[in-house]
């Protein structure tokens, strides 16, 4: 048994006893297997099967939730891994991007290396190494923003099926209910941004409101039958001959009763985060009922000038003289554009969120108390 | 708390005397993330044909006798049965863009599949042992309990040297007690796994405040049938229950009677109106955004 003593040249041996497994897709002319009959249907090369379902693996699902808890307040994102298959988007893995501070040329191609070396990694382990979406961590539901959007727009344009955004909810969680969602954006708001053109007249013809800019895609949760039987064989449960047979209770996972509780914590903080959100939202409209004016004042000082400069003419018609050139107002006249709404459209999404999540678990606790009062027996 | 299957080995500790200054003593508890857990069956899955078991980097913080792994990521390996080979440009790389997101997790062990412990287990342990040095490394088995007659289950071990001269292909694995170890937040997200194998998403609050609400109830019949075959002569009663009973079962409800209980509702139905109402002014003013 020549068994190599020395770990340091492990490596070595490596390269002389594994058929270098980097180079294995270059094999020379792979045999394609017949499609049998009964997957001819399911497999698309062409991407022509919308997809209906975005369904997330358990390790996925547990590795959002980890990242989420542990990065600072609400930047958790990284990337989704997977395939579809008969409208069914499977994600079978991910793997979290470095928080980038700031957004200069540096940062951005560090994270195009890191993306690339970490998905070289994964390949040669056969995992799956297909991008097909990214996750974004949120607080209170509100995850409208601008780069969440501007990120999806890219992945629209550049990835299969078009890809989609997981958004997990951090308050969600923490009180008791896991929430994951699957959103892409609607192909109305694509085509105004893609024109970048977001005036009213634009937001008019797209028949845009915040709550078409993304359309949300059904997402199921799965673990994967291996994945399910381990976690079976963990959470046997440990039978307690004292309280008779039935027993659910097991160690390994004991029972949670967060959902039970009655004070509904985090209100005051979705409160003000909604009263930021309104008064960002009146800035904003401020802005923009400015330029308005200004475009107003600067268009009617145009009307005004090529008025009176078509009076004159007449006037100097009249006198038989020749009438002056009219001349382009645009130049004189600079008016400026029509500013974006989609600023204001996004912070509406955001205040529409926190209120929702603000009446949800207002609702909730409405019926937490009037059950714990029924319980006590005083009504 | 122990993950695994009850075993008759010993667990062995250093005795104090030996852990001199240098070397900081070997953990004496090992928690685990399910985050690993999954990676590791996951790995598992995706193996090639040709391999029996699996291995891969441990990564998590460490304590002064407490190691937590946090996550896990796989390493290629190949084993034959002459030789084993672990790549280590691998591991060096994945290492690097795993610290690159999270810098706390450092390299605190291995994993691999399968409970058999050998001369390569032993071997790929040293090399381990150099990336953690000073401390130990700690290596996980996972049993995935596909083989028949085996059940599935993680034990977590620490090695020590072997014999007169100490080879890097003899040593001792010591087992340590291990523990499943998460946050009390993403419990939630383990119930969407253990329940059923698919789950849709969102859930609603009332739904899962009604199954938490029939758990209770049903943990309290439990209780109740026992309570009664104590009384009843037929069960022997256990003290240390009739106490926890009495503690969880005595809390007072007093305060519910008072006038806190109405303010408290007047609260979170000004609430739930002001939400509706919030909302219902965003939709209007996003409406009249577009008739302008």
């Amino acid at each position: 048994m020549a068994t190599q003593t020395a770990a340091t040249s492990m490596a070595a041996a490596l390269a002389a006893s594994l058929p270098a497994p980097s180079a294995a897709p270059v094999t020379t002319a792979p045999t394609y297997e017949a499609i049998p009959a009964s997957m001819s249907k399911v497999i698309d090369i062409e991407a022509e099967i919308p997809l209906h379902t975005v369904q997330l693996d358990g390790l996925v699902a547990t590795k959002i939730l980890k990242h989420a808890r542990e990065a600072p307040a609400s930047t958790a994102h990284g990337l989704l891994l997977g395939l579809d298959l008969d409208g069914v988007l499977e994600v079978s893995n991910s793997f979290p991007l470095p928080h980038g501070g700031d957004d200069d040329d540096k940062a951005t191609k560090s994270l195009a290396r890191y993306q690339g070396s970490m998905l070289r990694s994964l390949r040669e382990v056969q995992s799956d190494d297909s991008v097909v979406g990214f996750y974004q961590a949120t607080s209170l539901g509100a995850f409208f923003n601008q780069s969440i959007i501007d990120t999806q727009a890219i992945h629209q344009d550049k990835l299969r099926h078009g890809g989609v955004v997981v958004v997990h909810d951090i308050t969600q969680t923490a009180r008791g209910n896991t929430s994951f969602r699957a959103f892409r954006l609607t192909a109305s708001f694509l085509d105004a941004y893609k024109k970048s053109n977001f005036s009213s007249a634009s937001l008019i013809s797209h028949r845009l409101t915040f709550s078409s800019i993304l359309e949300e895609v059904p997402l199921k949760v799965r673990a994967n039958p291996l994945l399910s039987s381990f976690l079976g064989a963990l959470a046997e449960p440990s039978s307690s001959p004292e309280l008779g047979g039935g027993s659910k209770t097991s160690e390994t996972f004991p029972p949670n009763f967060h959902v039970l509780e009655l004070g509904a914590t985090g209100l005051t903080r979705n409160l003000e985060q909604m009263v930021e959100a309104i008064d960002n939202y009146r800035t904003e409209e401020g802005n923009i009922a400015y330029l308005s004016r200004q475009i107003a004042r600067e268009r009617a000082k145009a009307e005004n000038y090529v008025a009176k400069r078509k009076e004159e003419n007449q006037a100097r018609v009249a006198q038989g003289l020749a009438p002056l050139p009219e001349e382009d107002v645009t130049r004189l006249f600079k008016i400026p554009p029509e500013p974006s709404r989609l600023e204001s459209l996004l912070l509406l999404g955001q205040i529409d969120a926190y209120a929702k999540s603000l009446g949800g678990t207002a609702g909730a606790g409405l019926v937490k108390m009037y059950g714990a009062k029924a319980g006590s027996g005083g009504v | 708390m122990t993950l695994g299957p009850p075993s008759s080995a010993i667990n062995l500790k250093k005795a104090s005397s030996q852990a001199s200054s240098a070397v900081p003593r070997p953990p004496n508890n090992v928690t685990i993330h399910p985050v690993a857990l999954f990676s590791i069956l996951d790995h598992y899955l995706r193996r090639t044909d040709s391999q029996d078991r699996v291995i891969g980097t441990l990564l998590g913080t460490r304590t002064e006798t407490e190691v937590e792994v946090k996550s896990a990521f796989a390493v290629l390996h190949s084993e034959t049965s002459e030789q084993v080979a672990v790549d280590m440009e691998y591991h060096r790389t994945m290492y690097d863009l795993h610290h690159k997101v999270n810098t706390k997790e450092v390299i605190v062990g291995w994993y691999s599949t399968g409970s058999n412990l050998n001369t390569y287990s032993a071997l790929i342990q040293n090399f381990y042992s150099q990336e953690t040095a000073p401390h130990q490394a700690i290596h996980i088995a996972l049993n995935t309990g596909v083989v028949e007659g085996e059940t599935a289950g993680v034990k977590a071990y620490i090695s020590s040297p072997v014999g007169v001269f100490p080879k890097p292909e003899n040593c001792v694995f010591v087992p340590v007690p291990v523990e499943l170890r998460f946050h009390e937040a993403e419990r939630s997200g383990l119930d969407l796994l253990l329940n059923t194998a698919t789950t849709s998403q969102p859930i609603s609050d009332l739904e899962l405040i009604e199954t938490s609400i029939q758990n209770v109830s049903s943990m309290l019949d439990r209780v109740l049938t026992y309570v009664r075959a104590v009384l009843a002569g037929e069960k022997k009663g256990d003290p240390a229950i009739g106490r926890y009973l009495m503690d969880t079962l005595g809390a007072s409800t007093e305060d519910l009677e008072r006038g806190s209980f109405n303010t408290s509702l007047q609260d979170t139905l000004m609430l739930s109106y002001l939400a509706n109402l919030v909302r219902a002014q965003a939709e209007v003013s996003a409406r009249l955004a577009l008739i302008s």
